[in-house]
């Protein structure tokens, strides 16, 4: 008995350790985790949960055979924590052998008492590798997206460009915002006690919508070819710059649409807003003499002439309004024909007067005149005609030989295409399908008539006349052996507005035409803005169109309606 | 049978453990395969742009005719042949059979 107690003893020390021992635990739990639980909570959440928003990519523009013109990449940023690099003098000396940034310039940067800088934002991905190689504390990289032109110049004007945000300013990127644009996602992910992403809470939340795709009507080999001859005759003939615009005549699909001077679009800060605009939807001209297809469609399809009427063409000079009008070769009578092919201002003059001003006025409007194409750009003037109650003595006149109305390329390019497709106004477009990123189709254009100014008869009827004046008349610039080319020159003086006349220094020169003429699959429309020396339609901008059109045909399979002779004919 | 439940009881609370862990476990391989994912991804964007920059029209014809020494085809050296089987496309290109006529007066150009 005497040897129980000490051990009894023992044990209640022992038990009494125990349950203070455990009465401290549990204390400590009731306050960790009912008294303290909401603000540990909160705590725990901060420290495990990151919130990121996850930008979702946007979407690409491809050309009709699925070529890449425009894509986003994701590229490295670099960026600077200041309070952590110790020696900012050696790190900035090290990274200006990388980065195109000056020593000086990062030096001072880091050296600022801020927890972050960003050094250099947008790079190659090759840069960003070589800056990670490095190793530099306080130094690292993060992934931005960057919007890429593989093609450089190709289509800059109906392209357009992004800003740093990457929000489309002009062009299809920004006629195009809501489709091409990815929705940016709020993301919340579970972090270790390294900071390790663990798993995204909720499946829901695992990543951000991406934008559409987009498909263009724009072939990239026939813009090049666009490009590059609008370029060369501009070069030639030392003019401002030009427009040439390839249409699918039947569908009113945008084939090509070449602005020049061209732009960068990777490179658009430093351009003025001048240089960007797409001059073939936002300029409108006074287009001389290809407007005499419309006079002459309407005269035809009034039945008020047929090709062979004649019409009596002054000797050249005619007085209107107590202005004198000249054509540039004299000429006595003339078929309704001859009119056309010869240019004659006389001739187009006294056709206009015999129809009046309220039925030019309305075919003007008929074949799409003073009103938008409602084509999938932005920034699309509706030209000027004016109503005929505004019009004075010389309005139809002026009207009648390409002056004193303002047309864009577009709007010639569809009138023109009326006239090869049999008598149907088609409303132009640029974009054939939206697909998403998993290449569903979305939605698809599909070529929308707008209305049908005249029949297919009198479409027929003065595609001959316009045959005519590519083989005989002022446009034999334009013909293109082996195959038909219908079509209209046009020089136009340019309205001075210091002088407050029109100069006869300053024209736009252009030229208008389909071929095949029997089977139009191209509707080609050029103009030269300001050429020197010989400034004719027919001189300058009718051999652009035999350029184009005689790489374009074959390009495009359209054969010849020729026969040739064969040797040999190897294939594929 | 209390010896059972205790080891029923026992399992489902380890069967719970593996399953958090294993849980955390995919997690981290979900990561690495996400961020390899788009590493890739990264990769390929890079490619189609370099190939995409190499196969530009005007970049082809510079080559083509500044280090290769190849000419634009003169008038009548392609011809294009219609062969009544084939459907021609009307927007694709060359749809038709292209097809190279060597003219006997026709000289090879270098």
């Amino acid at each position: 008995m005497s040897q129980a107690k000490p051990y009894r003893g023992r044990s209640v020390v022992v038990a009494f350790v125990l349950v203070l021992g455990f009465g401290a635990v549990l204390s400590r739990l009731i306050d960790l985790q009912i008294l303290q639980a909401a603000k540990l909570g909160e705590k725990a959440e901060q420290q495990h949960h990151k919130a990121a928003v996850v930008e979702g990519r946007r979407g690409g523009i491809y050309d009709r055979q699925g070529r890449i013109l425009a894509m986003n990449m994701e590229v490295p940023s670099v960026y600077g924590v200041p309070t952590s690099v110790e020696h900012p003098g050696r790190v900035a000396r090290d990274l200006t052998r990388v980065l195109p940034v000056r020593a000086d310039e990062i030096e001072r940067k880091l050296r600022q008492k801020r927890n972050f800088v960003w050094i250099a934002r947008k790079l190659d991905p090759e840069r960003g590798r070589r800056v990670e190689s490095l190793s530099l504390r306080g130094i690292g990289t993060v992934i931005e997206g960057r919007r890429f032109y593989p093609k450089r110049p190709l289509l800059s004007h109906v392209l357009g460009f992004t800003g740093l945000d990457g929000h489309g300013l002009e062009g299809i990127e920004r006629r195009y915002e809501s489709t091409l644009r990815g929705h940016s996602r709020r993301v919340i992910l579970q972090r270790d006690a390294l900071g390790r992403t663990v798993f995204p809470k909720g499946l829901s939340e695992l990543g951000p919508h991406s934008g559409n795709d987009i498909s263009l009507t724009i072939d990239e080999v026939i813009q090049y070819v666009a490009e590059k001859e609008l370029l060369d005759a501009v070069n030639t003939s030392g003019a401002k710059g030009g427009v040439v615009i390839v249409m699918e005549p039947t569908s009113g699909e945008v084939l090509a649409m070449a602005v020049n001077p061209r732009f960068d679009p990777n490179a658009v800060r430093s351009l003025s807003a001048d240089s960007w605009r797409n001059r073939a939807v936002t300029d409108a001209y006074e287009p001389g003499s290809t407007l005499k297809i419309v006079i002459a469609a309407a005269a035809l399809e009034e039945k008020l002439m047929t090709p062979s009427s004649m019409v009596f063409a002054e000797n050249g000079r005619m007085l209107v309004a107590n202005t004198v009008i000249h054509d540039h070769e004299k000429s006595g009578w003339l078929t309704f024909a001859d009119v056309i092919r010869r240019s004659s201002n006389i001739g187009a003059v006294k056709i206009a007067t015999r129809l009046g001003e309220e039925r030019v006025h309305r075919y003007l409007r008929a074949f799409g005149f003073g009103e938008r194409t409602e084509i999938d750009l932005p920034g699309e003037t509706a030209g000027l005609v004016k109503s005929p109650e505004a019009w004075g003595e010389r309005t139809l006149a002026s009207i009648a030989i390409g002056q004193g109305i303002g047309v864009t390329a577009v709007q010639l390019a569809t009138a023109v295409s009326a006239v090869a497709n049999g008598g149907w106004l088609m409303k132009p477009y640029l974009v054939s399908a939206i697909r998403d990123q998993q290449g569903r189709l979305i939605a698809q254009v599909s070529p929308q008539v707008r209305r049908r100014p005249i029949t297919a008869e009198t479409a027929r009827v003065l595609s001959k006349i316009l045959e005519s004046v590519v083989r005989e008349g002022t446009g034999r610039r334009a013909a293109v052996p082996s195959y038909r080319v219908a079509g209209k020159t046009g020089t136009a003086q340019k309205y001075d507005l210091e002088a407050n006349a029109y100069s006869s220094t300053r024209f736009v020169a252009s030229f208008v035409g389909y071929v095949p003429a029997r089977d139009p699959r191209l509707t080609i429309v050029v103009v030269i803005d300001e050429p020197q020396g010989e400034a004719w339609g027919g001189v300058v901008a009718a051999p652009v169109f035999r350029r184009v059109a005689e790489q374009v045909l074959p390009y495009l399979g359209i054969s010849t309606h020729a026969p040739v002779e064969l040797a040999l004919v190897t294939t594929g | 049978m209390r010896t059972g439940i205790a080891l029923a009881v026992m399992s489902l609370v380890l069967l719970f453990v593996w399953e958090r862990v294993d849980v955390v476990r995919v997690g981290y391989h979900i990561e690495r395969l996400k961020s390899e994912k788009a590493a890739l991804e990264r990769e390929r964007d890079e490619l189609r742009v370099k190939l995409s920059g190499l196969t530009a029209p005007d970049r082809i014809a510079r080559v083509a005719m500044g280090q290769l020494g190849m000419v634009r085809p003169r008038q009548g050296q392609v011809i294009l042949v219609k062969v009544p089987a084939q459907t021609p496309d009307p927007t694709g290109p060359a749809s038709m059979v292209l097809g190279l006529a060597k003219f006997a007066s026709t000289k090879r150009s270098h």
